[in-house]
């Protein structure tokens, strides 16, 4: 019995931001389309996780038919310009591979920067608004609960446990920590910003946020100037009256379209009245860059230009991915669990059919027993009853027990198969847990999934990790379509 | 016994410090090592204890006991230190200070010292127990100020790894050697005040030429000195973190020269 999940999406990885940004979800427009999955596709569980790098829609339980349905209704009406199926920028994927997918997202290992940890508070998101849909029973069912709860888990360990989240992985973030190791704290900071261009601010913003205070913006153009120190709740100062204010500042952010240096060491020198005695960070972001380099000589002064901001992300870039390894082995090895646990729900079911089989024997047998022999006393009729009883749950004591062991033990999937094969156990009692709607088309789907043993399909497959899955695949949209 | 347990658990809590520069932050780790720490220094505790109702007197005097409870006094330091978060790491410079003095008087065997001390009682105790805080002030600052040398080289040469990462910003390292600093400076005043007086007043002179006498006052020529460094012209942090480093090696120095070169007395000098 395969694990009948399945996520189809768009990601960076298979779809330019043009295309992202028109299948993205905003939170109202993720509830409507959420709503809609169960009621016109009969979703028993779904749950949507919407990011500037990826639309993901998680299915269970899944069919072929159900998942390319989810795929139309969530890509097409958004992509401008194409006709029929969004196949060339969704991809799919299904049993154990949709769930190591949602392990590795959250881990932040399919991110756009390796170990980006923006995205462990995006999927418990996705997780709460798919609670928070009303319909019954929740879309956020157990097996997505559990999954995504899974997901959460090992997101935080492999963050705590491994480098994939070590250093910053951006040029904004570097300055941020480089300020947080010169000052420790950035609140009550005061900062001066050269010129008015897209980096600068982007790294003041994020500066603001940690807590810079006094923000002093000079800028040649004293208009631009004015409005950027506006944004910030700072002020506006005549380019020529820098060296009044560098003094008092603990970090200078330039980024001017100056053909020469704009800050040289002679002026840093001359604006101090007298020595400088608490350490000046200087970010240079422009090119031809802003700040003569003898300005990094000066003592307690930290100059860093844009290649050296550059240098710092890419070091951290391949630390990180040197800790990938690491990680994929932690997401194994709760994926493994998780599988277990899937598993796990359906060997109830299934023994439950095995001893009521059992039982409607016995009742059966005895029936004709007792008809042959009428004359058999109240007690004795006891006994035999007794007899019957016991030898009953003595014959299938040790299946089930061996069931539940197998199940524990990560075969329980093939037990599951062959027991219900030799039992004559149908097919509904395996469908999640027993509990959930039918499916019309669950068979088929799970078949079509990751194959069965009826079908002699089910094999161990190596996947991305180098484990072996007993179900799932991953479908590539982009290069072969949908059956 | 406990000593030996207590300089096994001074080694025990470095361990998890080094993992922690070499292999990055861990929150579980750094619970550890704090927490090996603090077994350590109450351990060390316990032993002190132990020594004064074994043998009816603190371990000041003689050379063993002495370092021993130099060490304490360090230990107590970095505890005290250790809640407040990234500070807590200047354990990894002082920790091995502590591994040195506590294993240097287990080896010389922390016995009671023979000598008859004239200087006895509660001003005894507070005399060293105060220049013992000094001593550890200028350690933390000595501590502080070397991890301060090797950030600021680490971003000077804009690097921004494991080594800087694990190492606290320079603001914060500043305030613990100047807190550090200052606090040692109060101590060793008042101890060298306290020696003073008792001395004037039962031997009727300062013995000047003692080398206790030479080596305390240096000390806190050093201290003195270092605090000028900190107020001269230019980046005075850094030159505040390299004067700690400097001093303090300058303290350990000359201690080492008298204990080589004087005749020994069976005391601390």
């Amino acid at each position: 019995m395969s694990l009948p999940l399945a996520v189809v999406g768009v990601s960076h990885e298979t779809a330019p931001v043009e295309i992202r940004e028109q299948v993205a979800y905003g939170v109202e427009e993720a509830r409507s389309a959420l709503l809609a999955l169960r009621s016109d596709l009969a979703a028993d569980e779904a749950v949507l996780l919407s990011t500037c790098n990826r639309t993901e829609a998680y299915i269970f339980p899944a069919t072929r038919e159900r998942t390319r349905a989810v795929r139309l209704r969530l890509f097409r009406q958004r992509i401008g310009g194409i006709d029929g199926d969004p196949a060339p920028y969704a991809f799919e994927k299904w049993g154990a591979d949709a769930a190591g997918h949602l392990l590795s997202v959250t881990a932040g290992l399919d991110a756009m920067v390796t170990g980006e940890a923006e995205i462990q508070g995006q999927v418990r998101d996705a997780l709460e608004l798919a609670r928070s849909v009303p319909a019954t029973p929740s879309l956020a069912g157990p097996v997505l609960n559990r999954l995504f709860q899974t997901a959460l888990a090992a997101g935080g360990q492999v963050r705590s446990e491994t480098r994939i989240g070590e250093g910053t992985a951006s040029v904004a973030s570097v300055a941020v920590e480089l300020a947080g190791k010169i000052f420790g704290s950035l609140h009550g900071k005061r900062i001066l910003v050269l010129g008015a261009g897209m980096t600068g601010e982007l790294i003041l913003t994020a500066l603001a946020r940690e807590g810079v205070q006094s923000v002093a913006v000079a800028n040649r153009t004293y208009d631009r100037a004015v409005h950027l120190a506006r944004k910030h709740h700072g002020q506006a100062v005549p380019f020529e009256r820098i060296s009044n204010i560098l003094a008092t500042v603990d970090i200078v952010l330039s980024s001017t379209a100056a053909p020469h240096p704009v800050l040289t060491r002679a002026i840093l020198t001359e604006s101090f009245n007298e020595p400088r005695r608490r350490p000046l960070l200087v970010i240079d972001l422009a090119i031809p860059r802003d700040v003569d380099p003898a300005v990094g000589d000066e003592p307690g002064v930290f100059l860093y230009n844009v290649d050296d901001l550059r240098s710092i992300v890419e070091e951290h870039v391949q630390l990180r991915e040197e800790a990938i390894p690491e990680a994929r082995s932690v997401l194994a090895e709760h994926r493994r669990t998780f599988l277990a646990w899937h598993a796990s729900r359906e060997v109830v079911p299934v023994i439950r059919a095995m001893r009521e089989r059992a039982t409607r024997v016995k009742e059966s047998e005895l029936g004709r027993l007792f008809a042959r022999l009428a004359g058999l006393e109240p007690e004795e009729r006891a006994l035999v009853e007794e007899f019957a009883r016991r030898f009953q749950n003595k014959l299938l004591h040790a299946p089930t027990v061996r069931l539940k062991k197998g199940m524990a033990e990560g075969s329980g999937p093939e037990l599951v198969e062959i027991v219900r094969f030799l039992y004559g156990i149908g097919d509904e009692t395996a469908r999640s847990g027993g509990g959930s709607r039918s499916d019309p088309h669950s068979a088929a789907g799970d078949a079509d999934a990751g194959g069965s043993l009826r079908d002699g399909s089910l094999q161990k497959q190596p996947d991305a990790d180098g484990h072996g899955s007993a179900s799932g695949g991953t479908e590539n949209l982009n290069r072969s379509a949908p059956r | 016994m406990i000593h030996l347990s207590a300089f096994v658990a001074y080694v025990g809590a470095l361990v998890p410090w080094v993992y922690l520069l070499l292999r990055g932050p861990r929150p579980n780790v750094v619970a550890v090592a704090s927490g090996l720490t603090v077994v350590a220094v109450l351990l060390h505790a316990m032993a002190t204890v132990d020594f004064w109702l074994t043998y009816d007197q603190l371990p000041l005097g003689g050379l063993a006991p002495a370092l021993s409870s130099l060490a304490l006094v360090g230990g107590v330091a970095l505890v005290a230190v250790l809640p407040l978060r990234e500070a807590g790491r200047i354990a990894l410079g002082l920790l091995p200070l502590l591994v040195a003095l506590e294993g240097g008087a287990l080896l010389l065997g922390i016995e009671p010292s023979p000598m008859d001390l004239g200087f006895r009682g509660a001003g005894f105790v507070l005399h060293v127990a105060l220049a013992f805080l000094g001593l550890q002030g200028l350690a933390v600052a000595f501590a502080a100020g070397l991890l301060y040398l090797i950030q600021h080289h680490e971003l000077k040469m804009k690097r921004l790894g494991r080594l800087s990462r694990f190492i606290p910003p320079l603001a914060t390292l500043e305030k613990v050697g100047r807190v550090g600093l200052t606090v040692g400076f109060v101590s060793l005043s008042l101890a060298l005040v306290l020696g003073w007086a008792w001395t004037v007043q039962n031997l009727g002179s300062l013995r000047i030429d003692d080398p206790k006498v030479i080596w305390a006052v240096l000390s806190w020529a050093v201290f003195v000195a270092i605090f000028a460094a900190r107020r001269g012209p230019g980046s005075s942090e850094y030159r505040g973190a390299l004067a700690a480093v400097i001093g303090f090696a300058v303290v350990v120095g000359t201690y080492l020269a008298f204990r080589l070169t004087a005749v020994g007395t069976g005391l601390f000098l």
